[in-house]
């Protein structure tokens, strides 16, 4: 790994992310952990604070989200206290697995490399066309007073790390600095516990994970355990699920909002689903069934990552698009707000093969005035997504809307399921 | 499903084409077919022709051919996002230039000029998306074909 950086060469496996803080020897938790003990189950801290706001500070300037719920991520060196926290990451219920942008990252991590001991390179491209490449290392997570330990993540833009495949960049933008992500990172606590999945672990993968020699980047498949993984499954406890719970705000919006992510589900006396019902997702792709004036679309799915409602098209839902020039072009520019129902539907995750129906009503406001106030917490921003129905972060506003983890079971059933 | 359906695309991967491009001539496929490994299957019906192709990820990928042999539109759906400069050829630079401008929303990106209209969404595991040329479709057809 030496063609990694100057202070890589004599660190083995060390990925010195910050050359002035690389130190050889102490960071590689794989060898010198001496296995990670067993925490003993008693009862943590389960609540991690999250928040709607304008973001991180750009060059001294709040960077300007809307709709975006941040968290404080804390991360080790594995199997250390050597840790530090990072802001402003994404808490994204459309993905799975950790990402955080290099330029973020003080420690000195251990690569994760495959049987040949060459690192992993991983990418991920999402629906806005961004893409994001670097190498996978291993940290401990530690959100509230949960651990989740050796967790593969990625480090988004390392410098000191192969170029990003053409697969990869081919027609996408860079996410890997604070100005193209417009967040610190991302955590992806989705309904799956790996960010790809058994597609990465089979004999002809997709284009996701790299091996990286020297001599270039070639996908290579990943076993389960070797990928991105959700770090609320790999908790020693509260690890079936997770419950995002968002105040509700008002037609115009907030300035921001403080709200919490609870880990586990029922598991504690703060996270039971009470009178909520829970509806399982696919098992392959995480949607569900929306029912719009009689139509169902089913490819719909609760995306925390996804700044608005994305719903079907201007001839579909009567809403007129924002201009392309303006400030919120991609939303929806109704003259007067405009209110909806519409029915989600899935089976019920207990295995009773019965199906749980909830009547969702929401409403869709003109685009350029919301994003245009100084507001930055919208339950009525709205934007177009031909076929599909995405129920962005507006959705959260005023619920609590549980998570439920694939093959991890609750009081619910077995995941993945939404409840709400 | 999924193990059955990836066999089948291996088997049938050898000598079959890939996709077009967009505003493209359909011969174009052949041109591709090294590229990406595919298995495809075509449906005729009088206004056009869909050729729908099937790669071994699970991706789909849906061709809208007009009678005179030109792509007026496509459409993806599949746990990755495919190769959208092979899919959109010229046009993408248009659709990234739209997008590089947009306000800083996540999960969808877009572009509906008098002609070019793209659309992309989806999720981790599962994307979609469509692209067609307004000037293109044949007599008899609109857009809500291209899905």
């Amino acid at each position: 790994m030496k063609r990694y950086g100057p202070l890589a060469g004599a660190c083995g496996s060390v990925f010195a992310l910050l050359m002035g803080l690389a130190a050889c020897g102490g960071g590689d938790g794989s060898s010198s952990s001496g296995g990670s003990t067993t925490p003993v189950v008693t009862t943590v801290n389960n609540v991690q604070p999250v928040v709607v706001d304008s973001g991180p500070s750009l060059n001294g300037q709040p960077i300007g989200a809307n709709d975006e719920l941040f968290t404080t991520v804390t991360i080790c060196v594995p199997g250390t206290s050597t840790c530090q926290s990072i802001d402003h990451v994404l808490v994204d219920t459309g993905s799975s697995g950790l990402r955080l942008l290099s330029g973020n990252i003080a420690l000195t991590l251990p690569y994760v490399t495959d049987a040949s001991n060459n690192p992993i390179g991983n990418c991920v491209q999402f629906a806005d066309t961004t893409y994001q490449w670097g190498p996978l290392v291993k940290v401990d997570v530690r959100l509230a007073g949960e651990v989740a330990s050796s967790v593969p993540i990625q480090v988004a833009g390392a410098s000191n790390f192969a170029a990003a495949p053409a697969s990869c960049t081919a027609g996408g933008i860079p996410a890997q600095t604070l100005l193209e992500l417009g967040a610190n990172g991302i955590l992806g606590v989705g309904l799956f516990r790996q960010d790809c999945g058994v597609a990465c672990a089979s004999s002809s993968p997709p284009a996701v994970y790299f091996s990286c020699p020297a001599t270039g980047c070639t996908p290579t498949s990943v076993a389960l355990t070797g990928q991105l993984q959700n770090p609320v499954w790999m908790f020693p406890q509260d690890n079936n699920g997770l419950a995002i719970l968002l105040p509700q705000v008002g037609a115009a919006g907030a300035v921001s909002v403080s709200g919490s992510v609870i880990f586990g589900i029922g598991t504690q006396s703060n996270n039971g689903l009470g009178t909520t019902q829970a509806q399982a997702a696919d098992i392959n792709t995480g949607n569900f069934t929306t029912t719009f004036n009689g139509v169902p679309y089913t490819t719909s799915y609760i995306d925390s990552g996804s700044s608005g409602f994305f719903i079907l098209d201007s001839t579909t839902t009567g809403l007129p698009n924002c201009a392309s020039s303006s400030d919120a072009a991609g939303y929806y520019c109704p003259t007067s707000p405009a209110s909806f129902t519409a029915i989600t539907s899935g089976r019920n995750p207990n295995g009773s093969g019965t199906t749980v129906s909830a009547n969702i009503a929401f409403s869709i406001a003109n685009g350029v005035s919301l994003i245009d106030s100084p507001n930055t917490s919208f339950n009525n921003l709205g934007g177009p997504a031909p076929g599909v129905f995405d129920w962005g972060l507006p959705f959260f506003f005023g619920r609590t809307v549980f998570i439920g983890i694939e093959s991890q079971t609750s009081a619910a059933g077995t995941g993945p399921y939404w409840a709400y | 499903m999924r193990n059955g359906f990836a066999l089948l695309a291996a088997l049938a991967a050898t000598a079959l084409p890939g996709w077009a491009v967009l505003g493209g001539s359909a011969e174009s496929v052949v041109t591709d077919q090294l590229k990406f490994q595919a298995k495809r299957t075509v449906v005729e019906t009088q206004e056009y022709s869909l050729h729908v192709i099937s790669l071994d990820d699970g991706t789909l990928i849906r061709e809208y051919v007009t009678p005179g042999g030109k792509v007026f539109g496509v459409s993806w759906s599949g746990p990755t996002i495919p190769d959208l400069p092979q899919l959109l050829g010229s046009y993408n630079a248009e659709f990234q230039n739209a997008v590089h401008v947009k306000s800083g929303h996540r999960r969808t990106a877009g572009v509906h000029d008098s002609d070019l209209v793209v659309e992309s969404s989806g999720h981790m595991r599962a994307f979609y998306g469509r692209a067609y040329l307004n000037s293109m479709l044949p007599s008899g057809v609109t857009q809500e074909i291209v899905k």
